[in-house]
């Protein structure tokens, strides 16, 4: 039998995964799909966001969401009352989607009629931010109760996004959130990331993140 | 839950050596683990079995090498370990740091035949 010998590999974990990711943006690209991936905590307002953007982007875009979760389609269910074409998809546990998984999210999809296409991923600041999930953009939501501190609790996601959402702004008076600090917080971890601080459930500054969204997708197909 | 999901990733890169370089057994994996990867060395170790139970890689030794994660200051310059300083600059306090190193998590060698 052949001896035992020492393979140098010196490969990252992450390597086949970033591989996948690229190939499904390259496909994307080709069907002029924009894939937007979005992240928070549980709880945040992925999808009240997502029903905002909806209604106020859904005449102008065709819109698909892929709900990501452990378990249940109740968010399904409300993105789906708004009139998007969307999916759910269960993780079985697993904390956060990789970029194979998003490509069989997309193909159930179907995005043969679609310009948009949004993950809403696993509600988690950690292992969401470790996988590239194949989107040309990645946006997080940061809720004012969850505090200013979080940008240095979890650097990697701040530092992975394009885009921080600051819901519930209309909270303010009532938490103590210095949202001078957040936006340092968040400057620390990422001085590019773009700062829209928005009410979801009452459609303060949605304008704005549409806006952004907007120029983000004709600035990406005019590449 | 998160090591999990990356030791699933770790198995599919090992089993694509595997495949490219023709091997029959895979007796052990020097994996590196950053500082800063934000993976948990301990976890990693206690995921493992279950993440290759009924793989070709059941019997594979797993051992980890932790790396320091090192950073540079982007106030003052000065270059330190991050986890041993709380992630502030020990010369001005500062928190705007450059990672130099220690960020990710690598598959070092692989001891196979």
């Amino acid at each position: 039998m052949d001896e035992f010998k020492v393979l140098q590999v010196k490969k990252s974990v992450f390597a086949d995964n970033d591989r996948r990711a690229e190939a499904l943006r390259q496909t994307l690209k080709k069907h002029r799909v924009f894939l937007l991936n979005l992240m928070s905590s549980p709880g945040a307002g992925k999808t009240t966001l997502l029903s905002r953007t909806i209604e106020t982007l859904g005449n102008q875009l065709k819109i698909g969401v892929m709900e990501a979760d452990i378990d249940s389609d109740v968010d399904a269910r409300t993105i789906e009352s708004f009139g998007a074409k969307v999916i759910q998809l269960h993780t079985g546990g697993m904390c956060h989607l990789d970029a194979d998984m998003t490509r069989q999210g997309l193909e159930a999809l179907g995005t043969d009629d679609l310009e948009l296409a949004i993950l809403e991923n696993v509600g988690n600041l950690v292992c969401p931010a470790e996988f590239d999930t194949g989107a040309v953009k990645n946006a997080m939501i940061l809720s004012v109760p969850e505090g200013d501190d979080k940008p240095l609790k979890y650097p990697l996601m701040f530092s992975v996004c394009d885009l921080v959402l600051i819901n519930l702004f209309d909270v303010l008076p009532y938490f103590d959130f210095d949202m001078k600090k957040c936006v340092t917080n968040i400057r620390l971890r990422n001085p590019k990331a773009k700062i829209i601080p928005v009410c979801a459930r009452t459609g303060e500054g949605i304008d704005l993140w549409c806006d952004w969204l907007c120029s983000e997708i004709s600035a990406w197909r005019g590449q | 839950m998160h090591e999990l999901g990356i030791l699933n990733a770790l198995v599919h890169i090992i089993e694509g050596i595997v495949r490219d370089e023709n091997l029959t057994e895979v007796e052990k994996i020097v994996i590196e683990v950053g500082e800063l990867s934000g993976v948990v060395p301990r976890y990693i170790e206690e995921c493992y079995p279950a993440a290759v139970y009924k793989t070709f890689m059941e019997k594979t030794a797993l051992e980890l090498i932790v790396v320091p994660g090192i950073v540079k200051c982007r106030g003052c310059g000065l270059v330190f370990n991050a986890a041993a300083n709380d992630l502030h600059c020990p010369g001005c306090s500062g928190q705007d740091l450059e990672i130099l190193g220690g960020n990710d998590m690598i598959v070092s060698e692989i001891v196979c035949r």
